[in-house]
């Protein structure tokens, strides 16, 4: 896949993976592979985001301050990066979680798959 | 920080590697083969490379750390392709360069601040006669008025200049004199740098000196001041010195001794009673507010004084220095801009092939995940790197040019002489390179955004070949312009030297003659003068020997206009013809034409009647429709117009000052009439009626013999060997005149290469941007041929295979050439007769629209052109169309 079509849909999943990282987080500690795992698990397998947009947006949460990383060891005893969230991102999480749930209600109840169409 | 980076970088490495070898393990668990596991892993990861660069990004500057890659990699590929490198760096040099050289020079020149404060309020005040152009001066009451009621200036100051012999301890010299009124220091504003300038009253007889002559002549002693020179029968003490850089009165360099002027207030006093005036105006106030006051101030000073006739003018000091300059270097700065965007077109063509071969790489970068403004960054790197380089490279050979400058020419022009580079210029040029590696690297990055969003790589062969060959129609536009532009300053050049002199000026000598003491009575001056003729015209070898007060081409000038009455015309304001003095012999020492009646003959020295000859411009001007012959002739009895001496670098100048009583009582009668003339060292300047006096008929009480006896020059025609006629007529000097000094002795040929001096200069500059555009033209033409061929290859072969033979296939590569050149020729002509507009005030005798030089530029071009083509074209017929078709 070129680089440029994935430019586009990573763009629009920037603001949506912040939020389900940080809710895979509100959890308990992870390193990225874990988060990665949950969320795909979590979702029943809808959502699948390729693992590498993972660490871009977990450097960009470490630097907002709404996680910090610490160094740890796996389940398999290897050397891994763990992240948590702070007191800060906890907030952020309850503000952007409630944000989502009015705007999927809002989208819900406009917008509704046609009978005969297929997506 | 670098530390910090490599940190990072293995941070987040390691941690990504972590990820992958957990998922290859979950992957083993669930029963995947082992070499698929860590294959699917990836896969599921995406781009690595990508994911770990995006997470620096968040945290550091990486463009830094790109850009130094991008540094090491293009100078590594540099490497790699040294005949491209070299191709590129020669091109952009050669454009760079002379850009380089063009700017050293006009910043040097026009630029520079000269070394007074605040010289832009500077100006000097002259009269503009409604004669020649030239510049008269004003009265010490007009000075004095100036001074009292202005309020705008805040000094002014009036000089006159003159060359006289001065004597110092190191010898005899000559020297630029300036007489100068106390207040000129305060004009100038300067401080000594040593010993003292004079303040406003000076009464014993004081000099101050020029930093040159401190230095040539004072031999740089620290003890100069309160020594003594000699000048004009007097003792002078040195009390100040000026810094260096200070050279006001003409501009040029050299030793200058200024002495102590003073101009009386009443009219008519004795001479020198008018000055050359300079000043400063106040700050903030605009030349045009300077004029207007003076206008006034001048208006009600002597209202009985023509000064409806006279027109006041105010010349800012800049514009005095630089004069002529300025419009030729802006003229020769575009001539070369032009050239530098020959060799950029030049360089993006090569660039572009350079890229073409390049293109699987750029697809394989592509393909890893580098974006197209990635690829664009180390495109216009590699650009700009190229370009510093060649930059840097110009600038050593604009180096090298201007030294060569600054020593042929800087004894002609003397701003020439401070020509060196300034980091301003080097700076200039480095952006010159910016620029220049940004816009040749636009067509590669074109084609390869182009090539990468394509999802089919097929080879297009034709999008290349349209751009290039628009960059090398635009080459050949450009060529034709500076071609044709070297056309036309040609012809100008051969109309200048066919000028027609009035004067047969081969085999001649020009010596010029001043008396070492000017107080000596003129009568024994002219005494000498006829002694001096004979033994000159005795001896072996000479053919003719005459004397003349003005010589073609002689930078020693006195222009003497008197105002005249016609006999049989009425008076009128600006009947001021020129008046030469000459010997005897004239007519037929010179060679010029005689076109009425007869030259001067031995038995007019002892009649009493004075004879005249005129010339054609005098007859048209006076005397339109008369027989001239047997007019009379006589010199006005006005206030006449003080002589305006021609300001000329290296001119000897002397503003005579007729008496208000008039400078020749009797009147002459017209014997002859002579062709035109040319009178001093402007080639191009238009004929002036002129009225020649047999030097020994003026009477001793005619103020006109001073003239004569001021200066003289001699030209001796004779076919000896320089260097034994300039001895022979030394020792007659010696033994005839040593009362008189000689100041000049040189052959005519000479004076008419200095003449031609300045037209030289351009000829060859304008000839040799023409050659280098055309060798890059060349160059260019040759470039998009080869490729052509090499693209091409296939089809030739096949071309040949189906029978065609070499000679149409030779034929198709010329056809191509010369369709380019024709194409861009048709633009070419455009500019150049836009160019020819653009230079008018620098042709002469050769029209813009110039048939003869537009056909050359067309013909070299096409020569060019085919020159280019014959090896493309052999290439292409040796051909093989066996290899091409199993190629296949």
């Amino acid at each position: 896949m070129s680089t440029c079509a994935r430019d586009r849909a990573l763009d629009l999943l920037q603001g949506t993976l912040d939020l389900l990282i940080l809710q895979t987080l509100a959890f308990g500690r992870a390193h990225g592979h874990a988060i990665a795992r949950s969320i795909e698990r979590e979702s029943e397998e809808v959502l699948r985001v390729g693992h590498g947009s993972l660490y871009p947006a977990l450097q960009r949460l470490l630097k907002l301050k709404l996680i910090v990383a610490e160094d740890g060891v796996s389940e398999n005893n290897r050397k891994a990066r763990f992240y948590r969230l702070t007191a800060k991102g906890r907030a952020a999480l309850n503000q952007e979680a409630s944000k989502w749930q009015r705007f999927s209600r809002a989208m819900a109840r406009i917008v509704r798959p046609l009978p005969q169409e297929s997506r | 920080m670098l530390m910090r980076w490599s940190q990072r970088r293995k941070q987040l490495e390691e941690e990504i590697q972590a990820h992958i070898a957990l998922e290859t393990e979950e992957n083993l668990l669930a029963g995947v083969p082992p070499e698929e596991a860590r294959l699917a892993a990836q896969r599921k990861f995406g781009n690595a490379l990508l994911a770990l660069e995006r997470s620096r990004e968040i945290w550091d500057a990486l463009w830094l750390e790109r850009l130094l890659q991008d540094l090491r990699f293009a100078l590594r590929s540099l490497r790699k392709s040294p005949g491209y490198t070299t191709s590129v760096v020669l091109t952009l040099a050669l454009g760079l360069g002379s850009v380089a050289t063009m700017l050293t020079i006009v910043d040097s020149v026009l630029l520079r601040p000269v070394a007074i404060p605040h010289p832009h309020q500077l100006v000097m005040l002259y009269i503009r006669t409604d004669q020649t152009g030239s510049r008269g001066e004003l009265t010490g009451s007009e000075i004095q008025d100036l001074e009292r009621d202005s309020r705008l200036f805040t000094a002014v100051a009036g000089y006159t200049m003159t060359m006289k012999p001065v004597r110092t301890s190191s010898g005899t010299g000559w020297a630029l004199i300036g007489q100068v009124i106390p207040g000129f220091f305060r004009v100038l504003d300067v401080h000594a740098a040593l010993g003292r300038l004079p303040g406003r009253k000076t009464a014993a007889p004081v000099a101050v000196v020029s930093h040159d002559f401190w230095q040539e002549r004072l031999g740089s002693d620290p003890h100069a001041i309160g020594s003594l020179i000699h000048l004009d029968g007097q003792e002078l003490t040195v009390t100040g010195v000026l810094p260096p850089g200070v050279s006001i009165l003409s501009g040029t360099g050299g030793p200058v001794a200024y002495t102590p002027l003073s101009l009386p207030s009443q009219q008519n006093g004795p001479p020198p009673s008018s000055a050359f005036v300079i000043a400063r105006i106040k700050h903030g106030v605009s030349v045009l507010q300077a004029l207007a006051e003076a206008r006034s101030i001048l208006v009600h000073s002597d209202p009985q004084d023509a000064i409806a006739n006279r027109d006041l003018v105010l010349q800012s000091y800049d514009s005095y220095l630089t004069g002529g300059l300025y419009k030729p270097l802006l003229a020769l700065l575009g001539g070369v801009l032009i050239l530098l965007l020959i060799a950029v077109a030049n360089a993006a063509n090569l660039q572009i092939a350079h890229s073409m071969e390049r293109m699987a790489e750029m697809h394989g970068r592509s393909a890893l995940g580098a974006s197209f403004s990635r690829l664009l960054q180390q495109l216009l790197v590699e650009s700009v790197v190229i370009s510093l380089l060649g930059a840097a490279l110009g600038c050593a050979l604009a180096y090298g040019s201007a030294a060569i400058v600054r020593t042929s020419y800087g004894n002609q022009y003397a701003r020439f002489r401070q020509i060196a580079m300034h980091p301003v210029v080097l700076a200039a040029i480095a952006l010159l390179a910016f620029i220049t590696g940004i816009l040749a690297s636009l067509g590669p990055a074109f084609s390869i955004r182009r090539r990468t969003r394509a999802t089919a790589v097929t080879p297009r062969a034709t999008s290349r070949t349209r751009v290039s060959g628009i960059l090398v129609i635009l080459q050949i536009a450009l060529t034709c312009v500076l071609v044709a532009a070297a056309g036309l300053f040609a012809r100008t050049f051969r109309a200048l030297e066919q000028i027609p002199l009035g004067f047969n000026p081969h085999h001649v000598t020009d010596l010029v003659l001043w008396p070492i003491d000017s107080q000596e009575s003129p009568v024994l001056i002219r005494q000498t003068y006829t002694r001096l003729l004979e033994r000159f015209e005795a001896l072996p070898g000479v053919e003719s020997a005459a004397m003349q007060t003005s010589v073609p081409f002689s930078n020693a000038v006195l222009f003497l206009n008197c105002a005249t009455d016609v006999g049989g015309r009425p008076f009128r304001r600006g009947d001021m013809p020129l008046y030469s003095f000459v010997s005897s012999n004239f007519v037929r020492a010179s060679g010029i034409q005689l076109l009425q009646g007869r030259g001067f003959t031995a038995q007019d020295d002892t009649s009493p009647d004075i004879v005249a000859l005129v010339n054609q411009a005098f007859v048209h001007k006076f005397l339109p429709v008369r027989d001239p012959l047997g007019v009379t002739l006589r010199v006005h009895r006005r206030h006449p117009h003080p002589a305006s001496p021609g300001i000329l670098p290296l001119a000897i100048l002397q503003a005579l000052e007729p008496e208000p009583y008039v400078p020749l009582k009797p009147s002459f009668r017209i014997v002859g009439v002579v062709q035109n003339e040319l009178q001093g060292p402007d080639l191009g300047a238009s004929f002036e009626p002129m009225i020649y006096l047999d030097y020994r008929q003026i009477p001793k009480d005619s103020a006109f013999l001073g003239t004569i006896g001021a200066m003289s020059q001699f030209v001796i025609r004779s076919r000896l060997p320089q260097g034994v006629l300039d001895d022979e007529l030394r020792t007659i000097l010696k033994q005839v005149a040593p009362d008189l000094a000689e100041m000049q002795l040189s052959p005519m040929k000479e004076e008419m290469a200095q003449a031609l001096g300045e037209h030289t200069l351009a000829l060859r500059l304008v000839s040799s941007f023409g050659a280098m555009a055309l060798l890059l033209a060349a160059i260019g033409i040759y470039g998009m041929l080869a490729y052509t061929v090499t693209l091409r290859r296939r089809e030739i072969g096949v071309r040949m295979a189906l029978g065609s033979s070499r000679a149409g296939v030779i034929q198709l590569v010329l056809r191509q050439a010369g369709w380019t050149v024709a194409v861009g020729v048709i633009p070419g002509l455009a500019g150049a007769w836009a160019a020819g507009h653009a230079v008018q005030a620098f042709l002469f005798g050769v029209r813009p629209l110039d048939p003869v030089s537009l056909a050359g530029a067309v013909a070299v071009l096409s020569l060019a052109g085919a020159m280019a083509a014959t090896l493309p074209a052999w290439r292409a017929a040796r051909v093989d169309p066996m290899d091409v078709l199993r190629i296949e």
